[in-house]
């Protein structure tokens, strides 16, 4: 009896403070947003403490449908793309020596140590009428006329991949890296080429780093509206700038909040089948 | 020494609870002085405001004169200092940005504190038909806003003289606008010939429609008068201060000769939320922006125009000549009204515009 408790203190002064944390930042904030998505919203925007269906009622408006299919699209379109480049440079990287490998992982990073909203104000200037890029286009005589980069929906997806790129290239790495070289040997001694090797060998066997990946772009993207906002000039909303708007501009906090709940859910969804797919001790993230 | 390690989990727990507290707390500032009579003046004034909105300079020499601390924080929204003030506001703020739209119903609700006017001596040099009657009690005006429409001459390609030029598909992608429901729909409904505070559904529908129109000219929501001068766009609908600032920086920048449509004119008001810790200081600020050469030098960073008569006489002459404060058809004006329940109606195809197909 003695000795459990023994074991008991010192187990909670080191889960002790990661749980106050999580239960204080996570948990409760959480629960609240679940609560408050379930009352009435005020003359004023406030919440009014009284129990309501209405904003569950209001998601089921074909607007909020159309929201959400446009923000899945662009949020796959952006994994597939993060995948499609992320995968090679992956590969790349983790075929280097370890030393070398370390210093491309660290240039990978080196972008981040600047706030997102400063990188895309920069795209912005690198791509408006009077920027750099046009001044070159126009001088080098390839056009004669600016070319309209900004505002547009390529310059969003730009913008899109490259905020999310690291977080595809990291899992992908590491499970890369993990790859036993021995296994690519046997296929080869037994026959296979490269293609049949690549696609029966190195895919399964880094199939949890790729699906970290997805996890790891998609839900953020999802949610994300800072990209669209600045690079896309505020003409399209995505679920991230409704939200947004019904918690800021519309304060409708009881429609925000059952929003972020359905956003919780489809993001509760994709994990549960990722923890169907793969072991989630699978999970590689460096 | 199970005491002492059950002492050492207490106490670690303490320090992360003390800690989370004191995170907590210190973004309040501490409510010391002053509640009404108490001699003791404050340090510490506490504002919430639009951001690249009051010179620096101006808050440094207040901050000198009354050996204190201003601490301004920024609003992204008009809805920030609603919230602020039916929040209960006060616990942080001793002034709060709003606009006149608003000031109706957060005096019915009871947000905002009644002014002492005899403590802002200087508020005398307001021009009252700025500052109406119903409301003057609790609010003081800073500076006022027209949603101009401007446009660079030298590539807009359709001439502009009232909103519905503004949907002529000759200006596809050519149009650079501020945002916001409540500055949107009223333009569409001048342009249709309602009100531009309509509460009728079917109206605000059809100026919806006329919105899906304007949304397809338009290239960027927001930063309009960067939009315009590096050339992304080449008409911008946005504040007259930010006209200013776009025709300083490049002189084809015109106003639209509008002939017969009316503007928007909106005013940025300072209210106090009720029960302010610092008011004294409070009333300090307000009286000390209120001082004709104070108000002139802010105006000369931010060129909007002013509802202190006094202070736009002490102005300089190139604030006084700007094309954007001599509008031949300033009386033609509008003000945002407070349509009540309709704004959910607003709300609503405004998201819609923006969801579109």
């Amino acid at each position: 009896m003695n000795k459990k408790r023994k074991n008991v203190l010192p187990a909670l002064a080191q889960a002790g403070p990661v749980s106050v944390w999580m239960i204080l930042f996570v948990t409760i904030p959480m629960i609240y947003i679940v609560y408050i998505s379930f009352m009435s919203r005020g003359v004023f925007g406030d919440v009014v403490y009284q129990f309501s269906m209405e904003s569950y009622k209001t998601l089921l408006d074909a607007t909020y449908f159309k929201v959400i299919t446009k923000s899945l699209k662009v949020a796959v379109f952006t994994t597939v793309l993060c995948l499609l480049v992320g995968y090679p440079f992956a590969y790349f990287i983790a075929r280097k020596p370890r030393d070398v490998a370390s210093k491309l992982i660290t240039l990978i990073m080196i972008p981040f140590w600047t706030n997102s909203l400063m990188r895309l104000n920069s795209w912005l200037l690198v791509f408006q009428t009077s920027g750099p890029v046009n001044n070159f286009l126009q001088a080098t005589g390839i056009v004669d006329h600016p070319v309209t980069f900004i505002y547009t929906d390529g310059l969003v997806v730009l913008g899109m991949i490259t905020n999310m790129l690291p977080f595809a290239v990291l899992p992908l790495y590491s499970s890369i890296e993990k790859l036993d070289g021995s296994l690519l040997e046997a296929s080869a001694d037994l026959g296979a080429n490269p293609v049949k090797t690549f696609w029966h060998v190195t895919l399964p066997v880094t199939f949890p780093g790729i699906f970290s990946s997805i996890i790891l772009v998609f839900i953020p993207t999802l949610g994300i509206y800072t990209v669209s906002d600045m690079l896309g000039g505020g003409k399209v909303l995505y679920i991230g700038n409704i939200i947004k708007n019904q918690f800021g501009a519309i304060r409708n906090w009881p429609l925000g909040a059952a929003l972020s709940v359905l956003l919780i859910a489809i993001t509760g969804i994709l994990i549960f089948i990722y923890t169907r797919f793969a072991n989630i001790e699978d999970m590689e993230v460096v | 020494m199970i005491n002492f390690k059950r002492l050492a989990a207490f106490l670690m727990a303490a320090v992360m609870v003390l800690g989370l507290v004191a995170c907590g707390g210190s973004s309040k500032p501490e409510t010391d002085s002053t509640e009404g009579g108490s001699a003791e003046a404050s340090t510490e004034l506490n504002i919430f405001m639009w951001q690249q909105y009051i010179s620096d300079d101006l808050i440094a020499n207040f901050e000198k004169e009354n050996n204190c601390t201003v601490n301004l924080s920024y609003m992204s929204d008009n809805a920030d200092s609603i919230t602020k003030l039916t929040a209960g506001g006060a616990q942080e703020y001793d002034l709060i940005m709003t606009c006149d739209a608003y000031m109706k119903s957060l005096v019915d609700g009871g947000y905002v504190e009644k002014l002492d006017l005899s403590k802002i001596p200087a508020s005398s040099n307001m021009n009252t038909a700025y500052w109406p009657e119903e409301t003057r009690e609790y609010c003081m005006p800073y500076l006022m806003n027209y949603i101009y429409v401007i446009y660079d001459s030298a590539t807009c390609p359709v001439e502009i003289t009232c909103y519905n030029d503004l949907i002529k598909p000759e200006l596809k992608g050519q149009i650079t606008t501020i945002d916001g429901a409540r500055n949107l729909f009223p333009i569409a409904l001048i342009a249709l010939g309602y009100d531009p505070n309509s509460t009728d559904e079917k109206e605000i529908a059809e100026a919806y429609e006329w919105l899906v129109k304007f949304n397809d000219n338009v290239v960027a929501y927001g930063n309009a008068e960067q939009n315009l001068t590096n050339g992304t766009a080449s008409v911008a609908l946005t504040y007259d201060g930010n006209a200013s600032w776009a025709m300083a920086e490049k002189d084809t920048i015109k106003i639209a000769d509008f002939k017969e449509d009316a503007v928007q004119l909106g005013f940025d008001l300072y209210v106090m939320p009720k029960g302010a810790a610092h008011s004294d200081l409070a009333y300090k600020f307000l009286d000390y922006i209120c001082q004709p050469e104070v108000m002139a030098a802010n105006l000369e960073e931010f060129p909007y125009s002013c509802p202190n008569d006094a202070a736009v006489a002490a102005a300089s002459e190139n604030y006084q000549n700007d094309p954007c404060r001599d509008f031949s058809y300033k009386e033609n004006v509008f003000f945002q009204e407070d349509v009540g329940e309709a704004l959910t109606i607003y709300n609503d195809y405004y998201q819609k515009l923006k969801v579109g197909e």
